[in-house]
């Protein structure tokens, strides 16, 4: 018995860590949530108020279909881009060309995601930035913008930050799945006579279905979270339109100091994220755990 | 059995696909060499000082030095060539000088954290690993459904909390919540790894008299570096892209970190609307140690990105 305390003194840094600094918040989030409450003012306890006047709060619907749209759109991306730049890398003949390229497209990874919204704001998207200085060269000035601050293209031009979608992880992770079809399954195909894009549509994108699953889920999980990238470089405006529940959280929390209502905010994407992965582990297989094959 | 085919159209496809992904950063890099006035005449184009310096060195190895001139008067060729690389790096002198702090400071914290989960998350690996005891189970599960706690959730709540315990302001309020996040990926790394460990090499040690610690310290820890590596990059891929807690944790910017640091930058930019080439040599000194990291340690970093896809 003495022996198991000494295992027990052990594993104690980990779960005391994990008390402190991730449960208490996490109990702490349910908690206020049935509270008005301002830092340094007094808690009254409202019960589900904060939950039914978000459910009427004039940035909900809006906000709500701004996320549906950025997210549906990663996904999107993320199963198509990355995918097929994988497929390209891995049909490539030479070994060292193709890590090549595996670590040329990982590279921008290097660079910090406030640095990469912060570029796209001020070299992409700016008054003479790339894209106005492309549409006047090819005879179109008259398209050009500030593509943030014209209500029409404010959310398509946050959708479009990291185009085309390439850089990062997503490649390496198709690729692991690529490598792992075995190669008598390609040399059935081309007996049976299926080229190029068929071979790839019937043979390679069904077999790699865990890994386009996990990115999906990943994906769908980052885009109910993300406003990072919102808050640096439009801040939800113009008006609302780039507006995402997230970053109305924080907005409350940090600039109106309604901390009850952000955390019912909080409690509300995290039920949604619960109920996403629980449809997915019941109704589609789970996705395997994939440990960095390279 | 494959037929041969030529690789070139494919080479042509990723090239194109590169050139688009990498454009703006290779744009930045060029930029971050450009004064603000040139950039104000034109957004596009090599740095001034750099056809300066080759219109210098040309004129001087073609026996031209009265055309080495700086405005009007003739100046002997190494001081044109001092001042074109002063005017070269202006950017990067003058964002360094406020750079610094932030990326010490990032520096301190993303390896305080990557020491700390390397430690609290290998000794809690290794026992989960190698013993049985009560609870094993339901403990080892209870830390990965820690996993299933999104960020957006506890933002609000963690900071209200860490305001309570008085940390605001301060390294420990990123270090220790970035200990406590981060070791849940690394215990199921390591654990992973350790499991593959021969059976033999501790039984032998038992036998010699070691203890849980020992043979912890003596013979997992050493066999380990691989899996300590990935651990360590994962982690300072996180905490080196965290923005959000620093940002709300940190008001005070003597302990702003690289990502904050950047972002408060940006805001004072947009204010006095001042000096592009100081940002732009900002963005890229923010890369500068990570990029060290990629190429020095290439395989485990490619290792350490995939396996932190988990962290949803």
């Amino acid at each position: 018995m003495s022996d198991h305390l000494g295992l027990y003194a052990l594993l104690a840094p980990t779960f005391i860590l994990l008390a402190v600094f991730c449960l208490v918040p996490f109990v702490i989030a349910f908690a206020t949530s049935f509270f008005d409450y301002e830092v340094g003012g007094d808690a009254k306890f409202i019960g589900l108020s904060n939950y039914l006047e978000y459910f009427h709060d004039y940035t909900f619907l809006q906000s709500f279909a701004n996320m549906l749209l950025l997210t549906a759109f990663s996904v999107v991306m993320v199963m198509i881009v990355p995918l097929v730049v994988a497929k390209l890398i891995f049909s490539l003949s030479s070994e060292r060309a193709s890590y090549f390229y595996r670590i040329l497209f990982l590279l921008p990874i290097v660079i910090p995601n406030v640095a990469v919204f912060l570029i796209w704001q001020s070299v992409v998207y700016s008054e003479i930035g790339l894209v106005n200085s492309l549409l006047k060269a090819i005879g179109h000035g008259e398209l050009a913008r500030g593509w943030f601050s014209d209500p029409r293209t404010s959310i398509w031009a946050l959708a479009f930050i990291g185009f085309p979608f390439a850089g990062g992880i997503n490649i390496l992770i198709y690729y692991a799945g690529l490598t792992s079809i075995p190669d008598s399954v390609h040399e059935a195909a081309t007996l049976d006579g299926a080229t190029g894009l068929k071979k790839f549509v019937l043979i390679d994108v069904p077999l790699v279905m865990s890994q386009i699953k996990l990115l999906v889920m990943l994906t769908i999980i980052g885009g109910i979270q993300a406003f990072e990238g919102i808050y640096i470089v439009t801040k939800g405006g113009p008006g609302f339109t780039t507006t995402v529940p997230g970053l109305w959280m924080y907005f409350n929390a940090f600039k109106f100091q309604r901390m009850g209502y952000a955390c019912a905010i909080g409690v509300i994407l995290f039920l949604l994220i619960m109920l996403l992965t629980v449809i997915n582990l019941r109704y589609f297989k789970t996705t395997e755990q994939l440990q960095g094959q390279v | 059995m494959r037929k041969r085919r030529s690789d070139i159209p494919i080479h042509l496809a990723l090239i194109a696909i590169a050139a688009m992904t990498l454009l703006p950063f290779a744009f930045v890099i060029n930029n971050s060499f450009r004064r603000t006035n040139e950039q104000f005449h034109g957004f596009f184009g090599l740095p001034v000082a750099l056809k300066d310096a080759a219109r210098f060195t040309h004129a001087h190895l073609s026996g031209h030095p009265d055309r080495i001139k700086l405005g009007d008067d003739v100046v002997p060729y190494a001081d044109a060539m001092r001042h074109c690389f002063s005017e070269l790096v202006f950017g990067f002198t003058y964002a360094w000088g406020i750079f610094r702090p932030y990326m010490l400071n990032s520096l301190f914290v993303s390896l305080a954290s990557a020491l700390g989960v390397v430690i609290v998350a290998s000794l809690s690996a290794y026992v989960f690993s190698r013993y049985h005891f009560p609870g094993h189970r339901a403990l080892f599960l209870a830390i990965l459904s820690f996993m299933m706690i999104p960020g957006v959730l506890t933002l609000v709540p963690s900071f209200l909390w860490v305001k309570q315990l008085h940390l605001l302001n301060s390294y420990s309020v990123l270090i220790l919540p970035y200990i406590a996040g981060g070791q849940i990926i690394a215990i199921f790394l390591f654990k992973g790894f350790f499991d593959g460990l021969p059976q033999e090499l501790f039984e032998s040690a038992r036998l010699d008299g070691a203890g849980h610690f020992q043979q912890y310290w003596h013979i997992v820890l050493p066999l380990s570096k691989q899996i300590i590596a990935v651990v360590v990059i994962v982690n300072i891929l996180s905490t080196w892209n965290n923005f959000l807690w620093p940002q709300i944790a940190n008001g005070d910017a003597n302990y702003a970190v690289v990502a904050s640091g950047l972002y408060l930058m940006s805001q004072a930019q947009n204010v006095a609307n001042a000096d592009k080439s100081t940002m732009f040599a900002a963005y890229v000194i923010s890369a500068i140690p990570l990029l060290i990291l990629f190429v020095y340690a290439t395989k485990p970093f490619m290792q350490g990105v995939t396996s932190g896809a988990f962290k949803a």
